[in-house]
């Protein structure tokens, strides 16, 4: 299902926390929308939910009314009841006969790893339980349209690494389209067919994640991706993370060393370009001596610059 | 997980318990406004059953002072009146809120106190002159202080020996009714005036003892009227006219002559002469 | 000794099943008790609206409500007296001295009580319960039933303070009711009519029937409060 927002705006206590011109959400794919904290991401979900007060249009395949939509909040909530009492609850709202609530229930329960929990008390999970517990019941659902505010938040170790991969198929299985929300570009790229990047409530990119993410369109969206960003005569140089290294390339920096350490099994040097804290991998050569000035370099393709202020 | 919402439930729950209240208002009902002395004597509970037997009115009578009854006829809120302050039913009539009054019975005030009788009201002259024994020895006296009838009748004694009663020094004011308010008297050892029906209904468990009665200034005439209804729309005349007749009829004139003599030795009340209407205000 | 008197015939009464005192006792419970559900049924989905809801009336609602809370039952009595008076605008519906008419000043005194302890109940969930719900499908009615199911803590609280108030109020309804035996006549106004005929012990004797009412009520809806937990 197509989801399509025209001229969407939410204003709160005079400020305006969300502003949109046009945002199409492919149907059938996974979009990420990805932005800090207080960017007005949720305001985003909630508005495709109906849930705030808004201008504007959000419209489902061309029409105005709402269809059956699966949400995740940011904290999971629960009814009085075990886990499976609280899918079935929604199964039920959303119009799901008996027969068929047991083996969704059953196959959502598998995917998220919580089909010990089904029979405890919802409110007497942990954190990271709960989460995918509330993962569950939107998988369980299979609705058109399934809304996921930071999804894996409270989630991490050996379950974050599988469900960053489970996650996306179960829910492309579904057939549904998936709009998810996250801060972190880390989890983005893992989940994301597509990406929309939002700053300050205002979208400044929208498309396949793959391009998004390798070229990035201004110097706000590749700052919050985590690029190195230098400022040089007249605008911004970028580099993407991980791409500099200690010696000669194709494009070429000054690193005031601080100092040399391990990062992820590899040798790097922290230090400072024009000031700004940088890391370069070090690779078989001896790590240099704090205060030392040595040359550092990233290939062209992991650098771009960006003309005008900041 | 229940899933049903019981909204219907309990609309059905309250509306079993909002009528098994019992009925409310039915076409047959009059709102007699009544004293509660009269009330407190258990009167009526043996005239208001035998009135509805008879002719199949359902007589609510509610008791508040002998003023407010009155007041409540003035404003119209009332279908008859049952009650002992002939001033201010002489003003009520002249003012035209009652009408067809009757004589039903009388019985008399007596003044109570403790049996020591400190103020020396044993030797009083007449009703006046023991209530001036009162003032002058500044003995701790309780007053109605609520517009009934006995209230009415002490005011009147305390004009007509001079004193005004909120200088008393002994005075306590209980606000209530009879009942209350003679065992308040009995407690503080105080004197107080009392219609005879209360005071003989609770002698058994009060300390006083009848200190001055049988001056003609005593008798305490209670009177019923009905509610002049080209002065107040919705006023149920004729019912309220069944129920006055009713109160001077022989069958009741003669409970009201046997009321209380099984139980206290003594009738509370003697009943009107059944042929004779009397104008109040004598 | 009146006192300890009193008391011990409350037992007497009781335990021989005195007609006046079971006649009175009844009427108590099903005046007062269908108040305190009429006082529900529109309470709890105000305090809900209350809770939930913004909107430009909201801030003078509550202050009306927690204003009605600290009114007297003795005015009520009298505003509904005025009102049911024959001399009063709704005098020609014979509704004083009337049972309903009791039950209909005791709802006055209840509703905001328990407006005000469901508002607070349901304010206590969590914001997302109620969007979730709604995102999900379930329609207003079985929204507000679910999610008083969760806030049953505080909902039967509502209860208890409503019913409680009025259980053991008289001025209302010695004032609208008029305290007449066999069918206005409640626990509190038995009371105030004994005491005012000076039979103290007798009140006492009452008066502890109304405690032994009210803390029976309290404990069965205690107990299913602390059953949820």
């Amino acid at each position: 299902m197509r989801v399509e927002i025209a001229d969407l705006e939410v204003v709160r206590a005079g400020r305006t926390v969300l502003a949109l011109e046009r945002l199409v959400i492919g149907s059938g794919r996974v979009t990420v929308v990805l932005g800090p904290n207080g960017a007005g991401k949720t305001t985003l979900l909630r508005a495709v939910a109906g849930l705030e007060r808004c201008r504007g249009s959000v419209t489902f395949d061309g029409r105005p009314v709402r269809p059956r939509l699966a949400v995740a909040f940011q904290r999971p909530v629960f009814l009085r009841g075990t886990v499976r009492a609280n899918l079935a609850l929604a199964l039920e709202l959303a119009g799901i006969s008996p027969a068929d609530r047991e083996a969704r229930i059953a196959e959502a329960a598998g995917v998220l790893g919580i089909t010990a929990l089904l029979e405890r008390p919802a409110s007497r999970l942990s954190a990271g339980e709960a989460q995918r517990a509330n993962l569950a019941r939107a998988l369980a659902l299979r609705a058109p349209v399934t809304l996921l505010d930071e999804p894996l938040a409270g989630i991490d170790g050996p379950a974050r690494r599988e469900l960053l991969g489970a996650l996306p198929a179960a829910f492309r299985a579904g057939g549904g389209t998936v709009i998810a929300v996250t801060h972190d570009p880390a989890e983005a790229a893992l989940l994301a067919d597509d990406l929309v990047v939002l700053l300050d409530g205002r979208v400044h990119a929208a498309g396949p994640a793959a391009e998004i993410l390798s070229a990035p369109p201004d110097a706000e969206t590749v700052s919050f991706l985590g690029w190195d960003t230098i400022p040089g005569e007249g605008g911004v140089w970028a580099i993407a993370p991980g791409a500099l290294r200690v010696g000669r390339g194709e494009v070429a920096f000054s690193l005031a060393v601080e100092r040399a350490t391990v990062v992820g099994g590899s040798p790097v040097v922290l230090g400072r370009i024009a000031g700004v804290p940088c890391l370069a991998r070090l690779g078989e050569a001896p790590p240099p001596a704090p205060g030392e000035t040595v040359s550092v370099s990233a290939p062209r393709s992991a650098v771009r610059w960006f003309p005008g202020s900041r | 997980m229940r899933l049903r919402t019981p909204a219907p439930l309990v609309a059905v729950l309250a509306l079993a318990l909002l009528s098994a209240c019992g009925s409310g208002g039915s076409s047959r009902t009059i709102i007699v406004a009544t004293t509660t002395s009269i009330q407190d004597s258990g009167l009526l509970d043996v005239l208001l059953p035998a009135f509805e037997t008879q002719t199949g009115i359902r007589a609510k009578a509610i008791a508040v002072g002998s003023g407010a009854a009155i007041a409540m006829a003035a404003r119209g809120d009332a279908d008859a009146v049952f009650v002992h302050d002939p001033k201010a039913e002489a003003q009520a009539v002249a003012a035209g809120d009652l009408v067809d009054g009757v004589l039903v019975m009388t019985n008399d005030f007596l003044i109570v106190g403790p049996p020591d009788d400190p103020a020396q009201v044993r030797a009083a002259r007449d009703a006046a002159d023991a209530f001036r024994r009162i003032a002058v020895a500044g003995v701790p006296f309780v007053s109605r202080g609520d517009n009934s009838g006995t209230h009415a009748k002490e005011l009147t004694l305390w004009t007509a020996v001079g004193v005004d009663p909120s200088t008393l020094s002994g005075r306590l004011e209980s606000g209530q009714g009879m009942g209350a308010t003679l065992t308040i008297a009995s407690e503080r050892r105080a004197y107080t005036l009392t219609d005879r029906a209360t005071y003989t209904v609770l002698r058994a468990t009060l300390a006083l003892e009848p200190l001055f009665q049988g001056d003609a200034e005593l008798v305490n005439p209670y009177h019923a009227y009905v509610v002049n209804p080209e002065r107040h729309r919705g006023v149920r005349a004729d019912l309220a006219r069944a129920f006055v007749r009713f109160l001077v009829s022989p069958e009741a004139q003669r409970a009201i002559a046997a009321f209380g003599l099984e139980r206290y030795g003594e009738p509370l009340f003697v009943p009107a002469d059944p042929r004779a209407r009397e104008e109040p205000g004598r | 000794m009146t006192l300890w008197d009193g008391v011990v015939d409350a037992f007497r009464l009781l335990g021989r099943g005195d007609p006046y005192l079971l006649d009175v006792v009844r009427r108590t419970v099903l005046v007062s008790g269908a108040a305190t559900v009429l006082a529900l049924v529109g309470g709890v989905p105000l305090g809900y609206l209350l809770a939930r809801t913004r909107w430009p009336g909201r801030a003078l609602i509550l202050a009306a409500v927690h204003t009605g809370m600290g009114l007297p039952p003795v005015i009520v009595g009298l505003v509904f007296y005025l009102l049911l008076a024959r001399s009063g605008p709704l005098g020609r519906l014979e509704l004083l001295y009337t049972p309903q008419a009791m039950v209909a000043a005791q709802v006055a005194i209840a509703a905001p009580l328990v407006v005000s302890f469901a508002a607070a109940a349901f304010q206590s969930l969590p914001d997302e319960l109620g969007d979730l719900l709604h995102v999900l499908g379930a329609g207003r009615m079985r929204r507000l039933w679910l999610l008083a199911r969760e806030a049953r803590l505080g909902l039967l609280a509502a209860v208890m303070a409503g019913f409680g108030a009025i259980v053991s109020e008289v001025g209302a309804a010695l004032t609208v009711g008029g305290n007449l035996d066999g069918s206005t006549r409640v626990l509190t106004t038995a009371i105030v009519l004994e005491a005012s005929r000076g039979e103290y012990a007798r009140a006492i004797a009452f008066g502890t029937v109304l405690l032994l009412l009210v803390l029976g009520t309290n404990l069965i809806l205690t107990a299913a409060q602390q059953r949820g937990r």
